[in-house]
């Protein structure tokens, strides 16, 4: 999608598109409205990461009461067959992290193609991830959620390095285009080659459906060290991306023009989606819809400036996948239903509500 | 544990349920009588005229004279072979060659031509110039109803299966409803492809004495309850008894089998980890190959305190061919087990 330069930092191309009054409506005016808001999303977003984190130890697919959970929490010993710290509390802990990884790989993907429908996806880092591990389930019939999580990681970085070597060949990164295209080549060669190895061996088949419906279940928090590392580190790098993120929105040739490195400023961010995406894919399988709309909440609550709008996609992303897995668990009987299939259905119709209100807005 | 494609089974399952998302899931209890509608009618023949056998599906496959050349899907293979019927060729789901089930038998002269599910190839069965193709269907609810429609089990979609009419008539055993039934039609078939009358009977002779010794087994020790599951990273599948057929088979011989919930969907009863103490009331536990095993079970914190795997009483089970050999030789297996067994829940 291609965008308008905006002269205003801080409004995110999206929300811009084809709006040029409406941007002139922001700059004319600190906008008393969009700085209620933004008091609204200080309070409210915390608050509403509790509210989920505490339904998410409370409620499960086994209705233990809120006293049980409560006693559970404050004497480990006391914990009704290991449910609150041996389920609910690993999965809690990994569904903050997995959604924050994506929420925040999700707004340096939009910022670094000025798409705001692009996915963490976009560069071949999930197709990455994923032939890795089906290679690995095929090849070494691998199941350990470490080899697992490596696979991922090594799939995820060679597909991203092929992806930016693809379009530095080309015309170059001043545009986010060729990386896109290159990004969209390298998935759809490396998912062709994932469908054929799954669709011709149904034991790897079953090996890779279960990592590939995104799930919190079953995961527990022993060996996930290097997985919090590699996202620590595509943290550290996306909040150094921020600036670029920021100056990059207003078209590569300004941003050029203020002194920005476009090279330096696109590995950067590809680095920090990479490293992201990768150990949120590690840990859960991939995911959807996170990394696609967690921006688009957190852009309409704190705009478009990369400094807040990148905490609040870590907050956001953290809030829609544990409140997507909760309601999984309580969905599926004396069985659960995976968080990837819920965000599937739900994110689906939240992403079109979102499109519309877009829309709306430029109307 | 007949190989029924858990995956499949998991993941019709979770259509399902994703399809009635917002109902708990909480099926019709429908009745568990089997309806064995059509069982496999052989027409046993001398070797000279025609033949004819009317397979579970009802359909009439007539052939000049009795077929010497048979392509079987694994399972049903197997039963062939222990009835001294060698396929010319055989397709699996798993790797062939290195499947242990065939591992008594010697399939030099056989051609394999398919090891995983779906996969075969069409020019290398031709080639093997079978006049019979047999493979498996499986029920798609506990009525039996029979999906003829579709493919039948172990290939890939109707397109396949035409292919393979093409080459030789394809029959098809139903594996569903009473074990028995299951046996008696496999054993039909085979005794109808010309197996030695006399090999059948000792054959039968011997399952009847391992049921027997399953059952006395199964008498000595009546506390000690056997949980049959898959399990994986979602939870644990605990097998309904009605709905297998080698569980329902050993049922009826005297086995105490964890039966939870009979009702409800079919095949599976689901269990979220948090919801693993709720099945925990067997003391033996057969464990599908295919899912995880006791070390794997043993890391999943809310199955730690699991009797049974404490105990180390987790065993791993593989299904077996529905022919008088394989069954007796599952049921000594289960009945040492049995016998084995501390009363630990």
């Amino acid at each position: 999608m291609r965008t308008p330069p905006v002269l205003t930092r801080g409004v995110s191309p999206g929300a811009s598109a084809g709006a040029d009054s409406h941007c002139a409506a922001a700059l004319a005016s600190p906008a008393p409205g969009r700085r209620l808001r933004l008091t609204g999303a200080l309070i409210g977003l915390p608050a509403a990461l509790v509210v989920v984190v505490m339904a998410s130890l409370v409620l499960g697919s086994n209705h233990v009461s809120l006293g049980q959970v409560l006693t559970a929490l404050v004497d480990r010993s006391d914990d009704p067959g290991a449910i609150v710290w041996g389920s609910r509390v690993p999965r809690t802990v990994l569904g903050l992290v997995v959604g924050a990884c994506l929420g925040v790989a999700g707004a340096v993907m939009q910022g670094q193609t000025r798409n705001p429908l692009a996915d963490p996806g976009l560069f071949g880092v999930s197709a990455g991830a994923s032939l890795a591990v089906v290679l690995g389930i095929y090849l070494a019939d691998v199941t350990s959620v470490l080899a697992i999580l490596w696979l991922a990681f090594v799939g995820a970085v060679v597909a991203s390095l092929v992806v930016f070597g693809v379009a530095a060949l080309g015309r170059g990164l001043a545009s986010p285009v060729p990386l896109a295209i290159a990004g969209m080549a390298v998935s759809a060669l490396l998912g062709a080659v994932t469908s054929f190895l799954v669709l011709t061996d149904e034991a790897t088949l079953a090996g890779y459906r279960i990592w590939v419906v995104g799930s919190l279940s079953g995961r527990t928090l022993s060996g996930i060290g290097p997985a919090l590392a590699i996202a620590a580190a595509g943290a550290v790098l996306a909040v150094l991306n921020a600036r670029s993120l920021d100056t990059l929105a207003l078209g590569a040739e300004l941003a050029t023009g203020l002194g920005e490195n476009l090279v330096r400023a696109r590995l950067v961010g590809l680095g920090a989606i990479t490293l992201l995406t990768a150990s949120a894919v590690a840990i859960t399988g991939p995911i959807g819809f996170v990394g696609l709309t967690a921006p688009h909440v957190a852009r309409s609550l704190v705009g478009g400036s990369h400094a807040r709008l990148l905490p609040a996609s870590a907050l956001v992303g953290a809030i829609v996948l544990l409140g997507c897995d909760v309601v999984g668990r309580l969905i599926g009987g004396m069985g659960e239903v995976s968080v990837g299939v819920v965000l599937s259905v739900l994110g689906g119709g939240v992403f079109v509500t979102i499109v519309r209100r877009g829309r709306m807005a430029q109307l | 544990m007949k190989i029924r494609s858990p995956r499949r089974a998991l993941t019709a399952a979770l259509s399902a349920i994703v399809a009635t998302a917002a109902l708990t899931a909480c099926g019709a209890a429908s009745s568990s009588d089997d309806d064995s509608a059509s069982d496999a009618s052989a027409t046993s023949s001398a070797s000279a005229g025609p033949w004819s056998w009317t397979d579970d599906t009802g359909n009439a496959i007539e052939l000049d004279s009795q077929p010497t050349r048979v392509a079987a899907y694994a399972d049903q293979a197997l039963a062939l072979l222990s009835y001294g019927i060698k396929p010319v060729a055989i397709f699996g789901r798993v790797d062939v060659a290195s499947d242990p089930r065939f591992a008594d038998y010697d399939l030099s002269g056989v051609a394999i031509v398919g090891n995983s599910y779906g996969e075969i190839d069409l020019e290398a069965l031709a080639a093997a110039s079978p006049q019979l193709i047999v493979t498996g269907i499986y029920p798609t609810d506990r009525k039996g109803t029979l999906d003829t429609s579709g493919p039948y089990y172990g290939v890939a979609d109707a397109e396949q299966q035409k292919q393979l009419e093409k080459i030789a008539p394809v029959g098809a055993i139903k594996i569903g409803g009473e074990g028995l039934d299951v046996v008696e039609s496999t054993t039909a078939l085979a005794e109808s492809l010309g197996a030695d009358k006399d090999d059948v009977a000792d054959d039968k002779a011997e399952f009847e004495e391992a049921a027997q010794e399953l059952g006395e087994a199964a008498k000595e020790h009546p506390d000690i309850e056997v949980t049959q599951l898959y399990a994986d990273a979602d939870g644990l599948y605990v097998v309904k008894i009605a709905d297998e057929p080698e569980t329902q088979m050993y049922a009826g011989f005297g086995v105490n089998y964890t039966d939870l919930n009979p009702g409800g969907d079919y095949y599976w009863d689901i269990y979220s980890w948090e919801n693993a103490a709720k099945m925990m009331s067997g003391d033996v536990i057969l464990a599908n190959v295919e899912g995880y095993q006791a070390k794997q079970l043993a890391k999943q914190p809310t199955f730690a305190d699991d009797p049974a795997l404490k105990a180390g009483q987790v065993y791993s089970w593989n299904g077996a061919a529905m022919d008088y050999t394989s069954q007796a030789k599952q049921m000594e297996k289960l009945a040492d087990l049995i016998d084995d067994a501390k009363d630990v829940a």
